[in-house]
C-alpha cells in the first residue's frame, strides 16, 4: 500500500503540474478551474484504476478523464463564462500596466484566445502534441479516435492558428521571442 | 497555401513522417518559400504553446496530493452490505433458511397426501353414500340427465384431469344419494384451486336460481303437480351436497360474500330435497315465502353473473 501510494506520489508529481497546464489551456484560462479538475482526475484515478493499469498508461487514462471533465465544464457553464470573460475584457487592467511587466501577460492570454478559436477536437489534439508531446497515435488512444484525424486535426489546427495570428501580427512580433 | 506538401511539412514538424517522406520534404523545402515559411510558423506557434505557464502554486498542489491521498479507495459506490459476521455465521444462516425452506415444502406437500389418504378411506369406510367431487362436477354438468339408480363407478379421472381445470372431467353415473342418507356424512371437500372453485360456485348459482325459479312455478293441486315436485326434489338433491362442499371452500378462502349466499341457500335447497312425493300446499307455500324473504334468486343472479364476469 505504501509503495502504491509512493508510486502514485510520483505520478502525481510528474503530471500534476502539465495535466493543470493542459486544462487551463483547453478552457481558454481560469487556473482555479484547471487546477480543480486536475485534482478530479487524479482523484478519480487514485480512486478507481489505480493499480489495476499500468504506470505508463495511467498518464493517458489521466488526460482522457480530465478532457471528458473539461467538456463537462464547457457543458454546463458556457453561457456563464462567456459573459464572465466579456466582463474581464472590459474591465482588464492591461492598459493601464507597463507593457513590459505585462508583456509575459499578455502573451500568455493571445495564445489562450487563440486557442479558444480552435474547435475543441483540434484544439485537444493540438495541445497533446506541442505541451505533452504524445505522438500522433498516443492521442489518438486518449481521444479515441484514429491516428489519421488527428494528423488532420492537428494540421487544421495550425494552420488556422497561423492565419489568425499573423492577422492579428502576433507571430511576426513574437517570433523573435520564440526563435531566441 | 497552394502547395501540396503543406500537410506533410505539419507532420514533418512533429516526426510523424516515414524515412522516405522525411527526406522527400526536405528536398523540397530549399525550392519552397511558401513551405518554408510554414514551417517557421509552426515552429513558433509551438514554441508559444509550449512555453505557456501555468499559475500553479506548489503549496496548491501538495494540498490536492493530500486531499487525494486522504480518500479512501475503492468506496465510491455505496453496496449492500451483508452483516453476517464471519463466514461460519453467514454458512449456518444459509443452513438454517434452507433447512425452513425444505420443511415448509415438505408440509405442504405432506398435507395434500394426508388429504388424499383420507378420501380414499373414506372412500373404502363409505363406499355407497358418498359421492365423489367429480360425481358431484358431472352431475351439476349435466342436472337433468334422470339419475339411474346403483350403476358401477367409474374409475377416477386421472391426473393429467386434474391439472387442468378447465377440462370437463368424464362422466359419472353414481347411485342417487336416497332422501336423508346424503347428510349423515359430510363429504370431505378435497383442495379446489381458485379458478375451479369459481367456475364451480358460478354454476351452483346458476342451478339453484333455475331451481328455485321453477319451483316457485310449480303449480299445486293439478295432475302434473307430483312429476313436477319430484323433479325438482331431486335437483335440490343434487345441489345439497355441493352446496355445502362450496360453502366450506368459501369458509376456507374467506370468500365471505359467497359463503354468507351459500348459507342461507342452504337450508332452502335441504327443504325442497326433504319434500315427499306428494307434498303439502302448505310446506310448498312456506318455502317459497322463505325465498321470497331472503331475496335470494337476485343475489344468486347477481353473483353468479359476477363471478361469469371475473372468470373471462
Amino acid at each position: 500500500m505504501a509503495s502504491e501510494d509512493e508510486e502514485f506520489t510520483m505520478l502525481f508529481q510528474d503530471f500534476y503540474p502539465s495535466l493543470c497546464r493542459f486544462l487551463e489551456c483547453l478552457l481558454g484560462g481560469r487556473a482555479p478551474l484547471a487546477q480543480d479538475l486536475a485534482q478530479e482526475s487524479f482523484l478519480q484515478l487514485h480512486r478507481t484504476a489505480w493499480g489495476t493499469m499500468p504506470v505508463g498508461e495511467a498518464r493517458f487514462w489521466l488526460y482522457r478523464v480530465a478532457r471528458n471533465l473539461a467538456i463537462n465544464e464547457f457543458r454546463k457553464s458556457h453561457t456563464r463564462y462567456r459573459l464572465f470573460d466579456r466582463v474581464v475584457e472590459v474591465m482588464s487592467p492591461r492598459a493601464r500596466n507597463p507593457e513590459q511587466e505585462y508583456e509575459t501577460q499578455e502573451r500568455k492570454t493571445l495564445v489562450l484566445e487563440m486557442l479558444q478559436t480552435l474547435p475543441e477536437d483540434q484544439r485537444t489534439a493540438l495541445l497533446l502534441r506541442e505541451q505533452e508531446q504524445l505522438s500522433y497515435r498516443e492521442i489518438g488512444l486518449v481521444l479515441n479516435v484514429s491516428e489519421s484525424k488527428v494528423k488532420v486535426d492537428i494540421f487544421r489546427a495550425r494552420a488556422s492558428l497561423r492565419e489568425r495570428w499573423n492577422k492579428v501580427s502576433g507571430l511576426s512580433r513574437y517570433a523573435g521571442v520564440g526563435n531566441s | 497555401m497552394n502547395c501540396s506538401f503543406t500537410e506533410k511539412v505539419s507532420s514533418l514538424v512533429d516526426g510523424e513522417l516515414s524515412a522516405v517522406e522525411a527526406r522527400e520534404v526536405e528536398r523540397h523545402l530549399p525550392g519552397c518559400n511558401e513551405c518554408q515559411q510554414l514551417r517557421a510558423d509552426f515552429l513558433n506557434l509551438r514554441t508559444h504553446i509550449a512555453g505557456f505557464e501555468t499559475s500553479l502554486k506548489p503549496e496548491v498542489q501538495k494540498r490536492a496530493l493530500e486531499k487525494i491521498l486522504g480518500t479512501d479507495r475503492r468506496v465510491p459506490v455505496p453496496r449492500l452490505r451483508w452483516s453476517f459476521g464471519s463466514p461460519a455465521v453467514a454458512f449456518a444462516t444459509l443452513v438454517i433458511a434452507a433447512a425452513i425452506i425444505g420443511l415448509l415444502f415438505y408440509q405442504s406437500f405432506n398435507k395434500n397426501d394426508r388429504n388424499q389418504e383420507q378420501v380414499a378411506q373414506q372412500q373404502q369406510q363409505n363406499p355407497a353414500p358418498v359421492p365423489s367431487r367429480s360425481t358431484e362436477q358431472s352431475k351439476q354438468q349435466q342436472p337433468q340427465a334422470t339419475p339411474e339408480p346403483a350403476r358401477e363407478q367409474q374409475p377416477a379421472p386421472n391426473k393429467g384431469a386434474e391439472e387442468t381445470p378447465r377440462r370437463q372431467p368424464p362422466r359419472k353415473i353414481v347411485r342417487e344419494p336416497k332422501p336423508g342418507e346424503q347428510f349423515a356424512v359430510a363429504p370431505d371437500p378435497t383442495p379446489i384451486r381458485p379458478a375451479d372453485a369459481q367456475t364451480l360456485t358460478a354454476m351452483h348459482f346458476e342451478k339453484s336460481e333455475t331451481l328455485l325459479l321453477a319451483f316457485r312455478n310449480v303449480r299445486l293441486n293439478e295432475p302434473g303437480t307430483a312429476k313436477e315436485v319430484d323433479h325438482e326434489r331431486k335437483r335440490a338433491q343434487q345441489l345439497v351436497l355441493q352446496n355445502m362442499m362450496l360453502r366450506r371452500e368459501a369458509d376456507a378462502a374467506g370468500d365471505v360474500q359467497v359463503s354468507s349466499l351459500l348459507e342461507s341457500l342452504e337450508p332452502i335447497l335441504i327443504d325442497i330435497a326433504n319434500l315427499p312425493d306428494r307434498p303439502d300446499e302448505n310446506a310448498v307455500r312456506t318455502i317459497r315465502q322463505r325465498v321470497e324473504r331472503k331475496n335470494i334468486v337476485p343475489l344468486l343472479r347477481v353473483n353468479s353473473t359476477a363471478l361469469a364476469r371475473a372468470l373471462d
